[in-house]
C-alpha cells in the first residue's frame, strides 16, 4: 500500500470509466491548448455571420454576437477546469480542516458542526444563489462560493471518518509514543483520509460543473463575457428556436463532462473503499 | 525493600454512559474501582481477570489514554495521574505500552521505519535520519526482525511479525515500565509463545519493570514474578506467582484457576 491506488487497477474492465477519463483527458488537452486549438477569437464579434449554422468554418455555428461557437467552447473547456479544480482545492482543504478538527477536539466540533448543519440545511443551489447575490460576479467569487458550498458536505464526511479513526489503536499507540496533537491529526490521521478524499474530489469536480453552469444560466455565475459553457447556454437561450445548436453543444460538453467525472469518481470509489458502494458520499 | 518504581493507591477510573440531560439520568460504569498496587524496579506483576473486570483500563489510565477519577499513581517519586497531557509527555519514554491487537496498532501507512522513528525524534534519542536508522535496525534485530524490514509497510506482515514490530516500537526508548495489555492473546495459539518467550527474555536482560495484562494464566504462569486477581474492578488477592497459583485465598482466584483446562494431571 505504498501508492494509495494503482491506476491502473481503477480503469481495469471498467469500460465507461475509462471512457470518462478519455473524455476529461480532452476537456483538459483543450483548456491547457485552447489559445492553438480555437480557430477564432472567442471574444471577437462579426455582425456578417450571427446565428449562421454550423458548417465551415464556424463549426458550431456562430451565436448571437457572431462569435465563434467551437472557439468558445474550447476556452470553456478552460473555466470548467479551472472552476472544478478550484472548488475542489477549496471544499477540500476548508471542509477537510473543519472536519477533522471538529472531530478532534470534541467541543469545537460541536460548535463548528452545528455550523455546518445551518449550511447543510439549505439546498446547494439556493446556498451558492444567496452567496452570490452577496458578492461581484467573477470567476474567483464563483469558485469561492462552489467551494464552500461542497466544504459543508465534506466537512461531514471528514469529520465521521476522523472519528472513527481517532478512536483505533494506531492512534493510541501514537500518543503513547509521545506524539502532539498535531503530529496525530496530520502524520497518523491525514494519510488515512486521503484515499476517500479523493474519491470526493471527483464527485465535487463534477458538481461544481453543475453548480457553476446553474449560476451562469441565472446570471449569477461567471461575468457574461467569459467564455463558459453555462454562459453560451444562458446567452443564447432566447435563440433555442432559430438555432438550437447554439444550446445543443454547450448543453452536451456539461452533461458530458459530468458523467464522465462521476464515471471516473465511481470507479475510484469501487476500488478504493468497497464500503461507499451504495452510498452516495453525501452529494 | 526499596522504593517500589511503580505505586498505585486506590486508582478509580469511572466512564460516564450516556450524556443525561433533561428526564435523562447519567449513568456510571465504575470501570476500576479503587486498587492497590506495586510495582518494583526489574518485577514482572501481572494483573489477571475475566474479560471485561476492568484490567485494560488499568493500563489506559497509567499511560494517560483514559483519566482517572481519583487515587495517585507514584511513579519515580512522582505521582503521574496529576500531570497534565504535556507534562506527562517525557515521561511516555519511560511508561510504554505493548497493544493488543497487532492488526490495529500499526498505522496502515506509515512504513516500519517512519513509525519507529517517530518516538526517537519525539523523544530526541537520535540527530538524524541515519542514526534513527541505525537504532532501528538494532532494535529489529533484537526482537527477531530482519533489519531490511524497516522499508516495508505493515500489512506485508503477519500477526506474529507486526507484533514484534510493536514491540521493536516499545524497546528502541528503553523505557523503565512497560505496560503489556494482553500482547499475546490475538496472535494464532502456535505464534503465542514464541512472542511470549520474545517478551521475557527482552525483560530479562534489559531489567525493565513490567506490568503484565492477561487473562490467559498459562501466560502469566510463565513470566511473572507476582500476580494480582481482579474482578469487577476490584483487586481480589496479590501475592507471589507460587502462592497464587499453589494456595489461592481468595474464592475467585480458585474459580480463575479451576477453569484452566488441566492437561498434565491425565498424562500423569
Amino acid at each position: 500500500m505504498s501508492v494509495p491506488l494503482s491506476i491502473a487497477l481503477v480503469f481495469r474492465r471498467r469500460a465507461l470509466a475509462t471512457f470518462g477519463m478519455c473524455w476529461l483527458l480532452i476537456v483538459g488537452i483543450a483548456a491547457i491548448g485552447a489559445p492553438l486549438l480555437a480557430p477564432f477569437d472567442p471574444l471577437e464579434f462579426d455582425p456578417f455571420v450571427r446565428l449562421s449554422d454550423p458548417g465551415w468554418p464556424h463549426l458550431f455555428g456562430t451565436d448571437h454576437f457572431g462569435r465563434d461557437s467551437l472557439s468558445r467552447a474550447i476556452y470553456g473547456a478552460r473555466m470548467a477546469i479551472l472552476i472544478g479544480s478550484g472548488s475542489v482545492l477549496i471544499a477540500l482543504v476548508a471542509g477537510g480542516l473543519i472536519g477533522m478538527l471538529s472531530a478532534y477536539f470534541v467541543r469545537l466540533g460541536h460548535l463548528l458542526m452545528r455550523i455546518v448543519d445551518v449550511l447543510m440545511a439549505f439546498p446547494a443551489l439556493l446556498l451558492a444563489l444567496v452567496l452570490m447575490t452577496l458578492l461581484e460576479r467573477s470567476v474567483l467569487n464563483t469558485v469561492i462560493v462552489i467551494g464552500i458550498v461542497y466544504a459543508t458536505t465534506t466537512a461531514r464526511i471528514v469529520f465521521g471518518m476522523t472519528l472513527k479513526l481517532k478512536r483505533d489503536v494506531f492512534v493510541d499507540a501514537a500518543i503513547c509514543s509521545g506524539a502532539r496533537h498535531a503530529s496525530v491529526l496530520f502524520r497518523h490521521i491525514l494519510p488515512n483520509l486521503v484515499s476517500p478524499m479523493l474519491v470526493q474530489a471527483s464527485f465535487i469536480f463534477a458538481f461544481a460543473q453543475l453548480q457553476a453552469a446553474a449560476l451562469d444560466f441565472l446570471g449569477l455565475g461567471l461575468p457574461p463575457e467569459v467564455p463558459s459553457w453555462g454562459n453560451m447556454l444562458s446567452e443564447e437561450r432566447i435563440y433555442v428556436t432559430r438555432a438550437p445548436w447554439l444550446l445543443i453543444f454547450p448543453g452536451a460538453l456539461i452533461i458530458l463532462s459530468v458523467f464522465s467525472m462521476n464515471l471516473v469518481g465511481d470507479a475510484l470509489r469501487d476500488n478504493i473503499d468497497p464500503r461507499f458502494k451504495n452510498d452516495i458520499a453525501g452529494v | 525493600m526499596t522504593r517500589p518504581l511503580l505505586e498505585v493507591r486506590e486508582l478509580r477510573t469511572y466512564f460516564s454512559i450516556g450524556r443525561g440531560g433533561f428526564m435523562r439520568r447519567k449513568s456510571v460504569l465504575k470501570a476500576v474501582d479503587g486498587i492497590s498496587f506495586s510495582i518494583h524496579e526489574g518485577e514482572v506483576l501481572s494483573l489477571v481477570g475475566e474479560s471485561g473486570c476492568g484490567k485494560s483500563t488499568v493500563g489506559r489510565t497509567l499511560t494517560q489514554l483514559e483519566t482517572a477519577t481519583a487515587g495517585t499513581a507514584m511513579f519515580d517519586g512522582r505521582d503521574i495521574l496529576n500531570l497534565t497531557h504535556a507534562e506527562f509527555r517525557p515521561l511516555r519514554r519511560d511508561i510504554q505500552m505493548i497493544f493488543q491487537d497487532p492488526f490495529a496498532s500499526l498505522n496502515p501507512r506509515l512504513s516500519i521505519e517512519q513509525m519507529l522513528a517517530e518516538p526517537l525524534f519525539i523523544h530526541r534519542l537520535v540527530r538524524d535520519r541515519s542514526e534513527a536508522r541505525e537504532r532501528i535496525a538494532a532494535t529489529l534485530e533484537l526482537v527477531g526482525m530482519d533489519a531490511k524490514s524497516m522499508n516495508r509497510y505493515p500489512h506485508e506482515f503477519s500477526g506474529g511479525q507486526r507484533q514484534r514490530i510493536g514491540i521493536a516500537r516499545v524497546m528502541i526508548l528503553t523505557p523503565r515500565l512497560v505496560i503489556a495489555d494482553e500482547p499475546v492473546s490475538a496472535l494464532d495459539v502456535s505464534i503465542q509463545a514464541q512472542v511470549l518467550n520474545l517478551i521475557k527474555q527482552l525483560q530479562r536482560d534489559s531489567g525493565v519493570s513490567m506490568l503484565f495484562i492477561s487473562h490467559d494464566l498459562g501466560a502469566v504462569r510463565h513470566i511473572s514474578d507476582r500476580v494480582a486477581v481482579m474482578y469487577r474492578g476490584a483487586l481480589v488477592e496479590t501475592g507471589e506467582k507460587r502462592q497464587i497459583f499453589e494456595t489461592p485465598r481468595h474464592a475467585y482466584t480458585r474459580k480463575l484457576l479451576d477453569s484452566i483446562p488441566r492437561l498434565e494431571k491425565r498424562i500423569a
